[in-house]
């Protein structure tokens, strides 16, 4: 299965990334209209810092994915390519995946889990990984 | 190979996962008392909220058993386990096994109190439960909740939305007794205070009043409270009674070993009806808990199906989030004895509250009120057993995240095994 890796010696924490990931899933899909959304689009990736490294993050789909051991609704499924996938449909907001997630790669809507669902509906791939001016995120 | 799985929730249809995720052709039998297809009981409460449709309780598709080749039975009780392997079924007939598992569960709690059987009176544990409260909706003004445990404030809230005037009796000194510290609960039942729920603590029900329906309640110090619903949510209770004789070792569940095997050979059980071990205190207990369901679900079915894994434990945790204050708890929140160190931040105006329970530098537990995001971060930590002294400092910090664990992740490689980790690029 594809997922998005990123270098931590080449981020720069520019967070351009995450701009990209709440646009791809707004509405509108250009920052002009996300921005003026409500809900306001959330953004999967989340760019962190301890002292000198920079990680952009997002949900790791993994293998075992404690996500869907835990979650109560049956929202949170593996796909048939390996992903882990989230129907946002079912999701009642109990927070028992946030709960379990080792990498905090959930965030939180009004009752709605939203993770990392590596661009499924845009064609080329993910678009955190087209958005990096350091070429730190890579598909493979 | 014949597996037959008694119950079909959590543990059992994860068993049913796991021994078809390694043998394709061995026959499965699962029967559940239950006349309904596999739904989640945990969303029951969201359910009796009117935020969901029963449709929507089904948490696997209706062709589960057919895509995994499994012969369901449902409506039908097994009564017993029977010595030469084989178990026997309310209607009389038996049937035979060569790997069991009890996947059971348990049931509300019922108070012994005069008045408890009387109509109105309802635990909250199955779907036939949540109909006949939802049934009764239009004759009701006040409810009662009796407990102020996670389902008993569940339905509360529930019963809340759906415009009743809700009043919750709390034995103890304060709400969610079991998954939190006073304080944290405290931030929770002030929410729900100011928003019309009614908490009345360290008072139980003497007696549920009225004819043949509930009219009320009389609390000890004789106080009367009209009401037309009373919601017992005392806790919950192991469904053991059909091993009673087949000398399987029970205590408050059906005592398991690390394959989640009891001391009968070829006999698993998985579950709310399986005690095992605590994986944070050690201490050989049941958690109640949907994760821990399924994982040991998953475990016991491998076993069964000839793999040799081991579980690690169980974990007391568990989040709730209530007029969109959202709060977790994970492991000890409440120490007892000695040794213990306590971090705690607290910001009133803001409604956060953070407390990390530590010893010998290890986290073992912690409550997050209003501020949940990195709980599985901590949790990692805690399930690890990982020495967190060089980022003491900042587990508390607003800013804590993944990130700030990286080092530990780079220094304890054998812990952080998966290979989720291994695939960081650092
Ligand atoms: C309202 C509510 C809210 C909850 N919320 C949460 C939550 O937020 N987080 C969390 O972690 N957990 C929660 N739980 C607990 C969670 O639902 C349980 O831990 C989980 O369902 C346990 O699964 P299980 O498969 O062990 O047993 P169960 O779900 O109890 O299923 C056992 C099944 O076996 C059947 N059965 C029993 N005896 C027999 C027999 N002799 N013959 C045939 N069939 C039999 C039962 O009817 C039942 O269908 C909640 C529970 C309720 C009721
Ligand atoms: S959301 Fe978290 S637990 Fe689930 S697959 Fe992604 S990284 Fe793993
Ligand atoms: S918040 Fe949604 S996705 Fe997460 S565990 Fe609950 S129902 Fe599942």
């Amino acid at each position: 299965m594809k997922k998005v890796y990123c270098n931590v010696t080449k981020c720069l924490g520019c967070r351009s990334c995450e701009i990209a990931c709440a646009v791809e899933h707004s509405k509108g899909k250009t920052l002009f209209t996300a921005i003026s959304e409500t809900p306001l689009p959330v953004h999967r990736r989340k760019v962190q810092a301890v002292e000198e490294i920079i990680i952009s993050d997002a949900c790791h789909h993994c293998e075992d994915a404690p996500c869907i051991t835990a979650c109560m609704s049956g929202s949170m499924f593996k796909a048939e390519d390996g992903s882990t996938q989230h129907n946002e449909d079912k999701c009642v907001g109990c927070w028992m995946c946030v709960m379990v997630c080792p990498f905090g790669a959930i965030s939180r809507r009004k009752n709605l889990a939203i993770k990392c669902d590596l661009c499924k509906d845009r064609t080329e791939g993910p678009v955190c990984v087209v958005s990096c001016p350091t070429k730190s995120l890579t598909v493979k | 190979m014949e597996y037959v799985i008694v119950g079909s929730s959590a543990a059992g249809v994860s068993a049913v996962e796991a021994i078809r995720s390694v043998d394709k052709s061995g026959k499965i039998t699962v029967i559940s008392d239950e006349n309904y297809s596999i739904y989640s009981r945990c969303v029951l409460s969201y359910y009796l909220a009117g935020m969901m449709t029963e449709e929507k309780l089904k948490y696997r598709g209706e062709d589960f058993f057919k895509k995994h080749n499994v012969d369901s039975i449902v409506g039908k009780k097994v009564e017993a386990v029977l010595p030469g392997k084989k178990i026997k079924l309310s209607d009389g007939k038996t049937l035979s096994f060569d790997k069991l598992l009890i996947a059971t569960g348990s049931r509300s709690k019922m108070e012994n109190i005069p008045g408890v059987e009387k109509d109105g009176v309802f635990g909250l544990r199955n779907i036939n439960d949540a109909r006949k409260i939802e049934e009764r909706l239009g004759k009701t003004k006040t409810a009662v909740m009796l407990g102020g445990g996670l389902i008993g404030l569940r339905a509360a809230y529930a019963l809340h939305k759906r415009g009743l005037k809700v009043i919750v009796v709390v034995k103890s000194k304060h709400i969610l007794s079991q998954m939190l510290d006073e304080e944290g609960a405290g931030f929770i039942q002030r929410r729900i205070e100011n928003k019309g729920i009614k908490v009345i603590t360290g008072l139980s029900a003497k007696e549920i009043t009225g004819d043949k329906e509930v009219s009320g309640i009389i609390l000890e110090n004789e106080e009367k409270i009209d009401c037309q619903i009373v919601v017992i949510g005392k806790g919950v209770q192991a469904n053991i009674e059909l091993v009673k004789d087949a000398g399987i070792k029970t205590e408050w569940g059906i005592i398991v070993n690390e394959s989640l095997q009891t001391n009968v050979t070829d006999v698993f059980a998985a579950g709310d009806v399986a005690q095992t071990k605590d994986l944070v205190t050690g201490e050989s207990t049941i958690n109640a808990l949907w994760p821990n369901a399924v994982i040991q679900g998953k475990i016991a079915g491998l076993n069964m199906a000839g793999k040799n894994i081991k579980y690690d434990g169980s974990l007391g945790m568990n989040s709730v989030e209530f007029f969109e204050l959202p709060t977790i708890s994970y492991g000890i929140t409440k120490p007892k004895g000695e040794g213990y160190e306590i971090l705690v931040k607290k910001n009133d105006a803001q409604e956060i509250y953070k407390k990390i329970v530590l010893k010998n530098n290890k986290i073992v537990g912690f409550v997050l009120v209003n501020d949940v995001d990195n709980a599985g971060v901590y949790g990692s930590l805690i399930r690890k057993k990982i020495d967190v002294s060089s980022i003491k400092e900042e587990l508390l910090n607003n800013n804590f995240n993944f990130a700030k664990i990286l080092p530990l992740v780079k220094k304890y490689k054998e812990e952080f095994a998966e290979k989720e980790y291994k695939e960081l690029v650092m």
